[in-house]
């Protein structure tokens, strides 16, 4: 047979109808969509509170991380485990608890609270998740998370010794959706090595703290002390105060300072007071046309905010407890030069003979909706809740106690920086808890920028926030 | 009467059969692309428009939320940053196009008029922003635009009189337009070199025997032989522009200050799918996604009309056998 023969033969071989190609592209579809990969498993196989045959409860557990040197959110979970088990033995002998703990999403908490969101709505979300109190507000809705207060008041011994204020934080229209994990202040630091050069004395640097505490040093005396340093170069132009560069909490302290409100008590609204509003900017403002901070501060590098502050280069500087933790774990400042050279305080009030300051942002662990085993989950909680285990996390990420009992351990008492900033929390402030929380910071936040650029002007920023609240929040806001 | 009333569906099979025969071919072929056409553009701009109208958010979750009408629309129309938003948009999409197009252009032009081997490597070169990862070249920007001490760009700038400076809380709109106009100006390059390569010799020979000087040539032959390249860019760049949003995510995140350089299509993420405190809203978000929807529908008939598309899609008036 010549080639041309062959190639035809071969041809009609491969030759096929349109119904074998329509039968045939029909079989590879349905064979595709068939061929299902194992994702309807969550990770390690294990189905979240599910049970093995030998008896074993397998529990999951979500924290932020690795967010040094806060590890112990995750290992004192691990840690618990053990003396859940002791327990569980005089129960049932056969039952035994088992705990998958991982950090996830790497510490951005945008991709973290993503990341649980999907899962809880793909039934996929572990046992228990650790999140600011905030974030339950917007998980309550669809029931991402369950409310503990049967819970609680079955185990009420375990959770006695929690300091009382931290509950309020953890109640949505009141139910109680959350276990303190952790607590902090936000305190203002300063630096003792810069403040002889403004020819203040010994005295005076160290009785700071207690001069603000009494309402005597308020915030116009920082900003003008600020000032005094950066017309004398003791500091360069726009280091003398370093609010926080980046969206966060700390930034409505100084709303607060002004009698501002976040959060009405009776109706869970949300509040916005223009004239404390207007204030708050104007501090900004004030900062940065006196040169105090600069324009282009806030949307700066939060890595160059702290390499600028532990270089000894700034005057006043607001951050959290944790962050002493953070200058000598992560930028390699021995703490005893840090106490050596850096003071901290409460905010100083908005006026002297006012109330100093600060704001505490709990982070906590929920139970989720779907755990097979929400009260193991939950008494897995009250054994990570220990004087002992949050001691440790406290003081090896500079963290305030969330146990009455935690000013006696042992390991506390050691460390010099939480006994010392201790008494903050009596003057904490907290964020409100309510789902549309982030649009109402997303527009105080976007203006506050505006002021601080020299965009807007306080009393414009104002105006215009307030409209925008109003437009986005309507009946779910109060305006005092 | 009553035998023939059969007659007719028979010849309706008839005629069915008759034109399944005669297309059935065609549907075949384009089915597949037919079927990702539908699944990937139609569905979501349908379920774009449905989510729109729900009050759907993370405080509802994926089973609560409820169909509200236009609400979302009206929040949109009496928000506060929506002009500053609309102009900020329109402010990149031009520059960055202007950018995109001239930088290609000029890339192209230079590079096809030396020695082939170094107007190659020139333009492997210019290809690198497009084929670098997004985040990895984004975030090579932001080192390089740190503030003092820090930023090679205070390095490079310095020695010539620039003032050292955060060029992203600054000049942050320089920032993103070099980000996004390096990548966009590869694609131009490409484009427009290939549209340049494939101009026949004979006519740059005889414009040279004519006398004619390089930016005769250019002016003359080059640029209105490549016109429908040029205008394909533009309006390929242009929808390209007004969905894009990573590199200023990556870089400013739409700041410093109010707004400064969120975009229509960033905004719309912000909402929808990023949010400090976790609560996104999908409804809000679909609604600014669906006008921005309608927006590229507009622009993209208008310069399809104006740029006469249908002219560049026709027969062409010459056949060449």
């Amino acid at each position: 047979m010549s080639n041309s023969g062959d190639r035809r033969v071969k041809r009609e071989a491969l030759r096929i109808s349109r119904r074998q190609f329509l039968v045939g592209t029909g079989a590879l579809v349905a064979a595709a969509a068939c061929s299902t990969a194992p994702g309807g498993q969550p990770q390690g196989g294990t189905t979240p509170g599910g049970t093995t045959p030998g008896g074993t409860v397998k529990l999951t557990a979500w924290t932020i991380g690795p967010d040094a040197p806060s590890f112990y959110r995750k290992d004192n979970l691990v840690s618990a485990v053990a003396t859940l088990n002791k327990e569980l033995e005089k129960e049932n002998p056969k039952t035994t608890v088992e705990l998958d703990a991982t950090f996830e999403s790497g510490g951005q908490w945008g991709d973290y609270l993503q990341k649980f969101q999907l899962a809880a709505e793909a039934k996929q979300a572990p046992d228990i998740v650790l999140a600011g109190h905030e974030n339950f507000a917007p998980w309550v809705g669809p029931g991402y998370v369950i409310a503990l207060d049967d819970l609680l008041k079955k185990h009420e011994s375990k959770f006695k010794d929690v300091i009382p204020t931290l509950w309020d934080a953890m109640k949505l229209k009141g139910k109680t959706y959350a276990i303190p994990q952790d607590t902090e202040a936000r305190p203002m630091y300063y630096r003792k090595d810069l403040l002889p050069k403004l020819g203040w004395s010994k005295e005076k640097i160290d009785g700071l703290a207690d001069a603000v505490q009494k309402g005597e040093f308020a915030m116009p005396d920082l900003l003008a002390t600020a000032k005094e340093a950066v017309d004398k170069g003791v500091v360069e132009a726009g280091k003398g105060w370093y609010p926080r560069p980046t969206k966060g909490h700390d930034h409505y302290m100084f709303y607060y300072m002004h009698g501002g409100e976040m959060q009405d008590k009776a109706s869970g609204k949300l509040v916005i007071v223009p004239a404390a509003l207007e204030k708050y900017y104007g501090i900004y403002s004030n900062a940065v046309q006196t040169n105090v901070t600069s324009k282009t501060h806030i949307g700066s590098d939060f890595k160059i905010w702290h390499q600028t502050v532990t270089a000894g280069k700034v005057l006043f500087y607001n951050a959290g407890t944790w962050t002493w933790k953070e200058w000598s774990s992560v930028y390699k400042i021995p703490e005893t030069e840090l106490f050596e050279k850096v003071g901290y305080t409460l905010i100083p009030a908005a006026q002297k003979g006012g109330k100093p300051t600060t704001l505490s942002h709990p982070l906590a662990y929920m139970v989720t909706a779907n755990s097979k085993a929400p009260e193991l989950a939950f008494r897995l909680l009250a054994h990570a809740t220990t004087p002992e285990l949050n001691s440790r996390h406290s003081v090896e990420s500079a963290h305030l106690a969330i146990l009455k009992t935690q000013q006696d351990d042992a390991t506390y008492k050691k460390d010099k920086f939480l006994l010392a900033t201790g008494y903050m929390s009596d003057f904490s402030t907290f964020i409100p808890n309510h789902p549309k929380y982030g649009a109402y910071d997303e527009v105080l936040f976007r203006f506050l920028s505006g002021v601080a650029t020299g965009q807007l002007t306080p009393k414009a920023a104002t105006d215009q926030a307030v409209a925008e609240l109003k437009n986005q929040l309507r009946d779910e806001l109060i305006t005092k | 009467m009553a035998a023939r009333a059969p007659v007719v569906p028979a010849r309706r099979e008839n005629i069915a059969a008759a034109w399944w025969r005669t297309n059935a071919t065609a549907l075949l072929f384009m089915g597949p692309a037919a079927v990702l056409v539908v699944l990937f553009f139609f569905v979501p701009v349908v379920i774009t428009l449905g989510l729109s109208v729900t009050d759907a958010a993370t405080s509802t979750g994926l089973s609560n939320w409820k169909w509200i009408g236009l609400d979302n629309y009206d929040q949109i129309f009496r928000g506060s940053f929506t002009m500053l938003i609309i102009r900020n948009t329109l402010f990149y999409v031009v520059v960055t196009l202007a950018f995109n197009v001239l930088v290609g252009l000029g890339v192209a032009l230079l590079s096809t008029h030396v020695e082939a081997k170094a107007g190659g490597f020139f333009r492997a070169v210019w290809l690198l922003p497009r084929i670098s990862p997004s985040a990895v070249y984004a975030i090579m920007w932001v080192w390089a635009a740190a503030g003092p001490p820090f930023g090679i760009m205070n390095d490079v700038l310095s020695p010539v009189g620039v003032t050292p400076r955060d060029w992203l809380n600054t000049d942050p709109w320089v920032i993103v337009i070099l980000v996004n106009g390096f990548v966009g100006a590869s694609l131009g390059m490409l484009v427009f070199t290939s549209a340049i390569n494939s101009i026949p010799e004979d006519l740059f020979r005889a414009a040279r025997v004519d006398g004619a000087s390089a930016w005769q040539i250019v002016r003359r032959i080059t640029l209105p032989l490549i016109r429908w390249p040029v205008l394909f860019v533009l309006v390929y760049q242009t929808m390209s522009l007004m969905a894009s949003y990573e590199y200023i995510l990556l870089t400013t995140n739409g700041g410093p200050g109010l707004y400064t350089t969120e975009v229509w299509s960033l905004w719309a993420f912000h909402t929808a799918l990023s949010n400090y405190y976790g609560n996104l809203e999908f409804g809000l978000g679909a609604a600014m996604a669906a006008g921005l929807v309608v927006i590229g529908l507009v622009v993209s008939f208008t310069m399809l009309r104006l740029f006469r598309f249908d002219e560049l899609v026709g027969d062409p008036r010459v056949e060449i056998t």
